[in-house]
């Protein structure tokens, strides 16, 4: 339960950042989660990927780093720009 | 296909914290003392606030924000019980108040006119210990039909809060509950932490709880 919590403001926090055009362009979500932050990464992960499948977002997922500490970062977000790599 | 790598790096807590230091601001200039009560779902939240209200509604001026994930029972009870407004906050699905719902009901709560806060979070031991809201405190409520190591089990609710309620103590003489025991495990837990002992029904230890509201109503507030 409170992963969900947690990866709701996850998401809230991409789509602040990408807008609803670029939201739908997100592929991947980084994140950091300590040992100390109370969360299980796995759950969290779990969490994120079934919101991540869904609007404004359709094809990310998560990328959950475990670390030292009680960290509970956003760490990056990959987005596909629908530009040829040339 | 290109893919873009856009750092963020920031805390997933970063937005509700500014909003939490607003409201706090906001508390402590109007010098509003507020407590958020978390508990788990039935200890007895919405009756410690009922018989509150009705030993302290015409000596303080109290204020509530009761959250909810459905309905707003919690706030027709307590709305009976007080002329003051008590705003419903209904999450709608989510376990947790967030400071943002906060900030939001301050702005149907005259401030001035205001003694002292009660921010009723939604019954859950977990998530509410990670979402600061703003208030001066958190008060974390067990009852006795409870197991006595919850301080154990949710520790980090525990540590939070500075100030527990043990609950529905009327009914000790029919429950296997050992009131040291529990006490101790919270103390394990968080040495700095202050226990009441009290009976919402029956108004067992009451005086020593409501004694603690009168002195919390006439301190400054200071803004962490």
């Amino acid at each position: 339960m409170h992963e969900l919590s947690v990866a709701m403001e996850v998401c809230r926090m991409a789509e602040e950042r990408l807008g609803p055009d670029g939201s739908g362009r997100l592929r991947l979500v980084g994140l950091q989660v300590g040992d100390d932050a109370g969360l299980e990464p796995e759950n969290l992960s779990f969490c994120l990927d079934a919101l991540l499948s869904q609007p404004p977002f359709g094809e990310a997922r998560a990328s959950v780093e475990r670390c030292a500490g009680n960290v509970l970062r956003l760490d990056y977000l990959e987005v596909d720009d629908g530009n040829p790599d040339n | 296909m290109a893919i873009r790598t856009i750092d963020v790096r920031e805390r997933v807590m970063a937005r509700n914290d500014e909003l939490a230091a607003d409201v706090r601001r906001r508390l402590a200039e109007a010098g509003v003392p507020s407590f958020n009560l978390v508990s788990s779902p039935g200890a007895g939240k919405t009756s410690l606030l009922e018989r509150t209200l009705d030993a302290l509604g015409r000596e303080l001026d109290i204020a509530i924000v009761t959250g909810d994930v459905q309905t707003q029972n919690d706030a027709e009870r307590l709305a009976r019980r007080t002329q003051k407004l008590v705003q419903a906050v209904v999450t709608g699905g989510a376990c947790h108040l967030d400071a943002r719902q906060v900030q939001e009901s301050l702005a149907a709560i005259d401030l001035d006119a205001t003694q002292l806060l009660f921010i009723e979070n939604v019954g859950n031991l977990v998530c509410p210990a990670s979402w600061d809201l703003g208030e001066t405190a958190k008060i974390v409520i067990m009852s006795v039909t409870e197991g006595e190591d919850k301080p154990l089990k949710y520790p980090k609710m525990f540590r939070e809060a500075r100030y527990a309620v043990l609950n529905k103590v009327d009914l000790l003489p029919y429950v296997p509950f050992d009131v040291e025991r529990a006490i101790s495990m919270a103390l394990e837990v968080n040495p700095d932490l202050r226990v009441f002992q009290t009976s919402a029904l029956t108004g067992r230890g009451m005086s020593e709880w409501l004694d603690f509201l009168r002195a919390q109503a006439r301190q400054p507030v200071v803004a962490r």
